[in-house]
């Protein structure tokens, strides 16, 4: 006998209201600005893992001696971390609504995060066209900064994605 | 400080002089991307695009793609990350990116390879640690390049840190 797979879905799915998240082209004005949700504290774990995973071998991720002999008060997160960290927090505002990310400019570490660090991440439309190539779908650009706790900029890069026009 | 060599736990043939500008590398290892790769990375750092954690609605949605696409910043780090014994073992900083193009959809399964090319090789604002600028490509396992991009690093003088 086949396995029992549950009862099929009811009427609750007729009722349901998708709340939905995300934004389209039309949303993004040029100097628009969105501060994105969260901040994250980045802790040691979040940072051996993504470096390790990564194959990132520089000591001073994921070794406490190495980095205090190079004058550091704790591990430094690593800055490919920092970078995904920071842009991942954009992605509901920017990108969720789907779109390939297509590339980054300028982006430079002005500082050191350590673990313990907390990121947030703010972000200004600065350029937009519609895709000549891709029918339905416009090309965005953001100019994102990440701030720690104290409001420093830690890091700061300029994204380029497609973005899904609103469906009519 | 103490009796720690730090010297002893890093290579000894990646430091600032070792570069030279125009020389171009193959790094030494691949990586096959696993989903947990991916889906556990994307979770990690709250990237909120299903299109990389939810292979039933990539399945259903009939849009660009038909199943997950890594992350496009897994991709830079992987690469990076795959260079990174070679190019940044020595570093005392990550200064920046630049020109970071990804050419290709990468996902589940894909093995990504590094080479990286040496652009200019400048004095820092510090007398014991220089900056290297180098082009890094990522290709895949179909000879496919998937990302390129620039990078700036500070990296350790032999002179001053190749015996602390």
């Amino acid at each position: 006998m086949a396995a029992d797979k549950g009862e099929p879905v009811a009427d609750f799915r007729e009722q349901a209201k998708l709340w939905s998240k995300g934004h389209t082209y039309e949303d993004f004005e040029v100097g628009k600005v969105f501060r994105h949700h969260w901040g994250r504290t980045i802790n040691e774990g979040d940072n051996s893992l993504f470096t390790t995973l990564t194959l990132h071998f520089n000591p001073l991720y994921y070794n406490e001696p190495y980095a205090k002999a190079h004058g550091h008060p704790r591990v430094v997160v690593n800055p490919l971390l920092v970078f995904n960290t920071v842009f991942g927090m954009t992605v509901e505002d920017l990108s969720e609504g789907g779109g390939p990310f297509l590339g980054v400019d300028a982006m430079t570490h002005h500082l050191p995060v350590h673990v313990g660090d907390t990121v947030f991440a703010e972000s200004e439309v600065v350029d937009k066209r519609t895709s000549e190539k891709f029918a339905g779908y416009g090309i965005v650009t953001w100019h994102t900064k990440g701030l720690n706790q104290d409001g420093e900029m830690v890091i700061d890069f300029r994204r380029t994605n497609l973005v899904r026009l609103r469906d009519e | 400080m103490s009796a720690i060599k730090t010297s002893d736990w890093t290579g000894n043939d990646n430091y600032f002089e070792d570069f030279e500008t125009g020389a171009v590398y193959r790094h030494a290892r691949g990586k096959t991307i696993e989903a947990i790769d991916n889906v556990q990375i994307t979770n990690l750092v709250m990237n909120t695009a299903e299109g990389h954690f939810n292979e039933d609605i990539m399945k259903k949605r009939g849009g660009m793609f038909d199943q997950r696409i890594q992350f496009g910043g897994i991709n830079i780090a992987m690469v990076v990350g795959l260079a990174a014994q070679d190019t940044a073992e020595n570093a005392l900083a990550e200064l920046g990116m630049d020109k970071i193009r990804l050419k290709a959809p990468v996902v589940h399964g894909d093995t990504l390879y590094a080479y990286s090319q040496v652009l200019a090789v400048e004095d820092g604002d510090r007398e014991d640690a220089g900056v290297v600028t180098f082009h890094h490509w990522g290709v895949n396992q179909d000879d496919k390049v998937v990302f390129e991009g620039e990078r700036r690093v500070l990296i350790k003088r032999r002179s001053h840190w190749g015996d602390k």
